[in-house]
């Protein structure tokens, strides 16, 4: 009887998920309801945790309840404690959740709301989950070893070399394209400024407080936090509204990529606890807040779509971001389908706080599945918009016209309505000069956040506050990726150079701190100045290239993943991580020739550096699209060295010239599994 | 009541309040300016190094 009922609440899922995909993929012409896409995405998620995690954790991993995990063999009551499943579920959720599922689905909405749908849900349940599951037990299996450890000792030297490697490349790619979306975020919005600027001594009073009042009380700190940032924001629109303090906070993009060098620098070198842990702490209050209060503006707003399943873009002559939906769409959105970065997390932190094996399947799989949900959810708060409104905010001047009546006309023209007047309009309602040309994605997202929240809290009225929350929020994770990104990326250059000379691998010393502080904020602040500085915008040449960096990292623990599945005699299952992983490499291989060698100078950063030298351009911008070619060169280069010394190895084991022999620590049995029989 | 004691502690977790709890009863010592910092010297490598995904 149960299991009768099970078959039939089953069957129920799926039939109600392929209606909501039906619905969504055959509407034409008319406007659909935002919840057919959060139906769609719960039953497939619902499926894909239910069938597919069950699959893998059965037959290719077999999770063994019996085995001691590090947690439990190595507690120390520090890095290593066996925790609650939900503890560490949202523990990981809070370290994978960042700005990438909100800002990737909003750039990719160019080509309509299908396409960026679809690959976020086949994306997270066959390759995103599927990574971070594989290589959360995998680490766990090594004690907690991370991604680079677990490809110099499964894969060789040269697969250790380039993940470190790979690591470093996509950490400087990432952070020079957060700082750039809030540079577009920012500039010339004084009450946006304002508000940003107000985290920094709000942080600072938060660690005097913690450390000198309050000691330990971090929820407490961060509510009061918290409440210092609600008031910051409604402080910006009165700095936004007096001359004499809106002078100092208007601030031109070149202006504003100095202030946040100087802000990575500093964040990089001053001590943790005053800075760095408090806003970390803070953006985490506001970022699970904000999130769980999206899903529920969404439910009880439940808004139309007003952008059409699939737009002209597809074709490649898209404004936000050339090239065409293959394989464009796909790295675009990363985070929210398949994120390489997620694998460093999953052989970070979380492998050493896991309690026993069988729970890796609802902390890595479930985890992602949360994360997908929220690009979902970004994918509604783009697609809430008129099109002709999106596409205002989001396209760049040097494509949509400089002047507002231009560039209303240029986007009109793409069959996207919009009007100047109309367009004055909601930027004076957002409490903004304008929001022509505010690429990035985190202004688009933020109105359509404004929209949605306005309409279920607070009507209109409120919509200017909305818009500034929804753009603190951002740029608040934003921001502090960019500090922690700073950081690690320090540590790992003092960890390389300590091997050249012993000093300056010595965390602490300061001479050290300060160059290799010095050394990471100039490798990203190099591509952020870029970015700025491109008439195109930068996100067109920077989105692509982080997207393919972040894949790229994928694909090497993909690598990885297959490596260690046959070599474990479960060659018969390697399709699991292996499909993810050719796909992987299809699509960044594809893209990276595409923004190479494409005769498009839109596209390739060959051509368009050729067009530059015909036309007398900047030697600057020549030698910067040559260096962005050189860098797509070079991590094309590093995957496939990994690839090349992995298939060796899944060679060597399948015809028996190579000894299956997995490096994981010795099988000791679970005393938590014996207590709980 | 479960799932909010859930909560707060995944809260808790999240926010290292447990952490600093569990360094006091380890070290034996009250939650003080002084215990605290010596929790924040101890736990700075790892926090450091924390990663924060995109």
């Amino acid at each position: 009887m149960k299991s009768g009922l099970r078959l039939l609440l089953w069957t129920a899922i799926a039939l109600l998920g392929t209606l909501a995909l039906a619905t969504l993929a055959l509407h034409r012409g008319e406007q659909i309801n935002a919840l057919w896409l959060v139906t769609a995405a719960l039953c497939v998620y619902a499926l894909g945790y239910r069938f597919y995690s069950k699959f893998i954790a059965a037959k290719v991993l077999a999770l063994d309840p019996q085995r001691a995990t590090p947690a439990e063999r190595l507690e120390n009551g520090r890095d290593f404690l066996p925790t609650n499943k939900w503890v560490v579920f949202g523990h990981h959720f809070a370290a994978i959740a960042g700005p990438g599922p909100l800002v990737g689905p909003v750039l990719a909405a160019q080509f309509g709301y299908l396409p960026g749908t679809l690959w976020i849900l086949v994306g997270a349940v066959f390759g995103g989950c599927v990574q971070d599951f594989v290589i959360l037990l995998f680490s766990v299996r090594r004690d907690g070893k991370s991604l680079t450890e677990m490809a110099r000792e499964e894969i060789g030297r040269v697969g250790g070399l380039v993940a470190y490697g790979s690591v470093i490349s996509i950490l400087v790619i990432l952070l020079a394209v957060c700082a750039l979306i809030v540079v577009n975020a920012l500039k010339q919005s004084p009450w946006g400024s304002f508000t940003i600027a107000m985290t920094i001594p709000i942080a600072l009073l938060m660690g005097v407080y913690l450390r000198r009042l309050r000691p330990g009380r971090v929820l407490e700190t961060s509510v009061i936090g918290f409440t210092l940032v609600l008031a910051a924001i409604w402080g910006g629109q009165w700095a936004s509204q007096t001359p004499a303090v809106a002078k100092y906070f208007t601030l031109t993009a070149p202006g504003l990529a100095i202030a946040i060098m100087v802000y990575g620098f500093a964040a990089s070198a001053l001590p943790v606890w005053l800075l760095l842990a408090p806003r970390d702490y803070l953006s985490t209050f506001v970022k699970l807040g904000t999130i769980g209060l999206l899903a529920l503006g969404i439910v009880a707003m439940h808004p139309t779509l007003h952008m059409p399943p699939l737009t002209r873009f597809i074709d490649g002559t898209g404004p936000i971001f050339a090239g065409k939906l293959f394989p464009f769409a796909f790295i675009t959105i990363a985070c929210g389908a398949i994120s390489g970065f997620h694998s460093l997390i999953s052989s970070g932190t979380t492998p050493k706080l896991i309690r026993r094996e069988t729970e890796i399947r609802m902390v890595g799989y479930g985890a992602m599945l949360a994360e997908s949900l929220v690009a979902v959810m970004a994918t509604v708060a783009a697609c809430v918009l008129e099109p002709g409104t999106y596409f205002a905010i989001n396209s760049p001047a040097g494509i949509a016209g400089q002047l507002p009546e231009a560039a209303a006309h240029t986007i009109s023209n793409w069959g996207f309505p919009v009007t100047a007047a109309g367009m004055q309009a909601l930027a004076k309602s957002v409490g903004e000069q304008t929001l022509f040309n505010r690429t990035g994605g985190a202004p688009a997202f933020a109105v359509g956040m404004a929209h949605i929240f306005s309409g279920s809290l607070g009507g209109q009225a409120l919509m200017a506050l909305w818009y500034h929350f929804a753009l603190m929020f951002e740029a608040l994770f934003i921001l502090t990726v960019l500090d922690a990104g700073t950081r690690v990326g320090r540590f790992m250059i003092q960890d390389g150079f300590g091997h050249l000379w012993k000093p300056l691998g010595r965390t602490s010393w300061y001479p050290s701190i300060l160059t290799t502080s010095g050394i990471i904020v100039a490798a990203w602040g190099y591509f952020l100045w870029q970015g700025v500085r491109d008439p195109l915008g930068g996100i067109n040449s920077l989105w692509p290239l982080f997207g393919i960096a972040n894949q790229l990292l994928a694909a090497v623990a993909l690598c990885v993943a297959t490596t260690i599945i046959v070599k474990m005699h479960r060659a018969k299952y390697a399709l699991v991580t292996l499909a993810p992983l050719t796909w992987l490499v299809t699509v960044t291989f594809t893209a990276s020739w595409h923004k190479v060698l494409d005769s498009d100078p839109r596209i390739g950063f060959l051509a368009q550096a050729r067009l530059l030298a015909s036309a007398g351009g900047s030697a600057r911008l020549i030698f910067n699209n040559r260096l962005d070619a050189v860098v797509t060169g070079v991590l094309v280069v590093m995957v496939t060295l990994i690839l090349i010394e992995s298939a060796r190895q899944w060679l060597g084991v399948l015809s028996g010239k190579k000894e299956a022999r997995v490096k994981e620590a010795p099988f000791v049995i679970s005393r938590l599994a014996e207590e709980q029989g | 009541m479960t799932f909010l004691r859930m909560f707060l502690a995944t809260l808790k977790e999240i926010f290292d309040e447990s952490a600093y709890e569990r360094f006091c009863a380890r070290e034996g010592v009250g939650a003080n300016c002084k215990s605290y910092a010596l929790f924040l010297h101890e736990s700075d490598q790892t926090r450091q190094q924390k990663v924060r995904c995109c």
